[in-house]
């Protein structure tokens, strides 16, 4: 195997797909690399962990055809270190040759021969607005669990509903649910579980390409767009009833500025330490921000806001709150409330595809 | 005050004053909380083993501790204190510091305002105390006890009441008492001083600092040589913020399986717990303390959590994971749990809080009932032995178990 990369494009390469490659111990050892394989001018690289594949296909002046398997973080760090310009790999008898201008390296490959296959994607292909999906993704990822206790909380919901496509996430503590009228993937009342993990590195590819190719199988989802291609298992198991949890009626909405608002908590929250909340005290034109931690000290901010209903004082975890208000497409957000102990629905004013649902902090 | 247990215990039997009576567990186990001067004529003192208190004065009446009651005629007490001074320190149910220099100028000197407070006291609370006037707390708490009534066996000689050091004479106060009267001489210190010839606190006075330091370290020796000039600088500090909650048992039978200790965590945390939802907080580390029949060996295990809790089932469910490796086998006598690195409670509520009861209703409920109708109104299931509930009094246990009714 011989060939020549822009050290850019070959570095982008191999640190993408070595986000699916895995140090984890107990796994094969083969997995902390990334396969590399030249087909005359065409560099496909791969990393699995096998449940998220992450697979791209580059470009390059080759040589002489092959295929080998290199640790991944190792060799994306020497490509992304190289001198700018032309780089140009080689694969020797014992060792892979990766060398530009004056640097030369030269690195141990891992077993070729246990690095797991590949098979081609041979579900059906629905085509989406990769813009839209992204969008959808930065709402709803976030609201996922990464505790893997609850193997079911650490996926993102895809439901079929009559008008189109819906996406929600939950870590118990917080719930996301985005709209996608007029997307469809999946047919008439079909649910699946997609990994979270996979989902926020889906994120990360659609960037810039206009369109995203979704193949649904029985047991995984490969998403393909531009010159990458992301396979993930899906997650078997029931996802919670959240439709019990949207609450139908709210007599207390506060609206405020979004940006004033996440600039107000960002401040007050450096005095939110060990995990103790912001509370907001609503009730008339502004909102009170207050922070306290005990024997350090303590933080108040005022905004203006408008607000209809009772007075009260709700505390949340900064960061969830943050969060929520960060993911509302729109200058103005509403929080509506129930009480101090029920959730909370954040929404962007006058939209009414996304809502971020979030449970208060008790506080003595 | 004046054997305060005993003293209060004798305002409802009136018929008692006057005899050997003794406030603690009558159990094999038990100790002496306090005995009545009539009591104490016979070598009967608190902290005694029980057995032994019978031994020596067969015919005292032994009542066994009613610690709540205590409480409340404690803090009964400290309402008559502040009317003298804001700067009120509770050392204990019966002992307090008390900052009299912003009082002076309006109720008279030191032994004016200790006298008008003993007076006080026995009039409205029919309760003896005595009290040390001093510059400094180190010493008014000595001059306190040699303000108390005095039991030997020849009868009682009635103390002083007040006696006061006045300053200046600190010195001449001092010098003639045994080494041991001082704050932090306890049996192994006191061993070490007479190991050097220091019997008095004038021959503390007499040995170079080097020579003390020598034989107890340097900072012991420190506070020692101030100590036996006088000097002490701790102010009167009232309203000192709790470290830590607690709560042990001694049992008249050792316990000797997991499922016992098990079924005793569970009652020690549900009376932690409700202790630290009275005082609005929480506690970050949980302990475990074990006693061992076999040299009284005692062992503690502890865990943190990154929130506070207050809760009984969350700090079992710490705990108990930790009796594991622990073999019971040998015989337990004592259980005790505590939380410390107390906090405000921050509770992030999960959207499981919602399909249930509202989040925090099981414990308000089981605080309101026992507010209500009394601690053993309701607990822990497990906590039911022979159809009873044994619930967890604050300080019923404090002096070792009592003999086990019959059933």
């Amino acid at each position: 195997m011989k060939f020549r990369c822009e050290r850019d494009v070959l570095a982008d390469a191999v640190t993408s797909a070595g986000r699916a490659a895995t140090n984890r111990t107990g796994t094969l050892p083969v997995l902390a690399g990334v396969r590399m394989e030249v087909t005359g001018d065409e560099l496909v690289v791969i990393g699995t962990d096998l449940e998220l594949t992450i697979r791209l296909t580059v470009d390059v002046g080759g040589e002489r055809d092959g295929a080998v398997v290199v640790p991944a973080r190792l060799v994306a760090d020497i490509i992304r270190a190289l001198p700018a310009g032309a780089a140009e790999v080689e694969l020797g008898e014992e060792e892979l040759a990766i060398s530009a201008g004056r640097s030369q390296f030269s690195v141990r490959p891992l077993a070729l021969d246990d690095y797991p296959a590949q098979a081609e994607p041979s579900a059906d292909a629905v085509t989406l607005s990769a813009d839209v999906m992204r969008d959808a993704l930065r709402q709803v990822v976030r609201a996922a669990s990464s505790d893997d206790a609850r193997a079911v909380l650490t996926g993102v919901l895809l439901a079929a509903e009559e008008d189109g496509l819906r996406m929600v996430a939950t870590d118990s503590y917080r719930l996301a649910v985005r709209d996608l009228p007029e997307s469809s993937v999946l047919g008439s009342g079909q649910r699946v579980l997609i990994p979270a993990r996979a989902l926020a590195e889906l994120q990360r590819v659609l960037d810039g390409d206009d369109e995203l190719t979704v193949r649904l199988g029985e047991r995984e989802v490969v998403f393909e767009a531009g010159s990458t291609r992301l396979t993930t298992r899906l997650i078997e198991g029931d996802f919670p009833n959240y439709r019990n949890l949207l609450p139908s009626s709210h007599p207390n909405v506060l609206t405020v500025d979004k940006g004033g608002m996440l600039e107000a908590i960002r401040r007050v929250k450096i005095l939110a330490q060990d995990s103790t909340p912001v509370r907001l005290t609503v009730g008339g034109d502004t909102v009170q921000l207050t922070a306290l931690t005990q024997d350090v000290g303590n933080a108040a901010e005022e905004i203006d806001a408008s607000y209809d209903g009772t007075k009260m004082t709700v505390a949340f975890n900064p960061d969830y709150l943050s969060a929520g208000i960060d993911a509302i497409d729109s200058e103005e957000i509403t929080l509506s409330t129930m009480d101090p102990m029920k959730p909370a629905v954040i929404r962007g004013a006058g939209v009414e595809d996304y809502l971020y649902l979030l449970m208060p902090v008790r506080v003595p | 005050m004046d054997a305060f247990y005993v003293s209060v215990e004798l305002r409802r039997r009136p018929e008692l004053r006057g005899k050997p009576v003794v406030v603690g567990g009558d159990g094999p186990r038990g100790v002496v909380a306090a005995a009545s001067y009539e009591a104490r004529r016979f070598g009967v003192h608190s902290a005694l083993a029980s057995s032994i208190a019978k031994r020596r004065c067969p015919h005292a009446v032994f009542l066994p501790g009613d610690h709540a009651h205590y409480s409340e005629v404690s803090r009964e007490v400290r309402d008559v204190f502040e009317r003298y001074t804001p700067l009120v320190e509770p050392l204990s149910l019966d002992e307090a510091f008390l900052d009299v220099s912003g009082s002076i100028e309006l109720l008279g000197d030191g032994p004016t305002i200790a006298r008008a407070l003993r007076a006080a006291i026995r009039d409205e609370l029919q309760l003896g105390c005595s009290v040390g006037v001093a510059p400094n707390k180190f010493l008014a708490k000595l001059a306190s006890v040699d303000a108390k009534p005095r039991a030997s066996r020849d009868g009682i000689e009635r103390g002083p009441g007040v006696v006061e050091i006045v300053a200046g004479e600190e010195r001449a106060y001092l010098e003639p008492l045994p080494v041991e009267r001082l704050w932090g001489v306890g049996p192994a210190t006191l061993a070490k001083l007479n190991r050097i010839g220091i019997y008095t606190v004038a021959d503390l006075t007499t040995v170079g600092a080097p020579a003390l330091a020598a034989s107890l370290g340097q900072s012991q020796a420190r506070h020692l040589t101030e100590l036996a000039v006088g000097h002490d600088d701790r102010p009167v500090e009232p309203d000192q913020a709790i470290k830590s909650i607690s709560h042990e048992e001694t049992y008249a039978e050792d316990l000797a399986t997991i499922e016992e200790l098990r079924t005793e965590v569970v009652r020690m945390s549900d009376a932690v717990a409700r202790r630290l939802r009275r005082q609005k907080i929480g506690a970050r580390t949980v302990a475990l303390k074990l006693r061992f029949t076999d040299g009284f060996r005692t062992i503690t295990r502890q865990t943190t959590t990154p929130e506070p809790i207050d809760q009984a089932s969350i700090i079992a469910e710490l705990l108990i994971p930790l009796l594991e490796p622990i073999d019971p086998t040998p015989g337990i006598r004592l259980v005790g749990v505590s939380g410390s690195n107390l906090g405000p409670v921050h509770q992030q509520l999960s959207f499981d809080d919602l399909a249930g009861a509202e989040p925090g209703t099981r414990e308000s409920t089981v605080d309101e009932i026992r507010d209500r109708f009394g601690a053993e109104a309701i607990g822990p299931a497990s906590a039911v032995r022979n159809g009873k509930l044994r619930t967890v009094r604050p300080g019923a246990q404090q002096w070792g178990p009592n003999q086990t009714p019959p059933e």
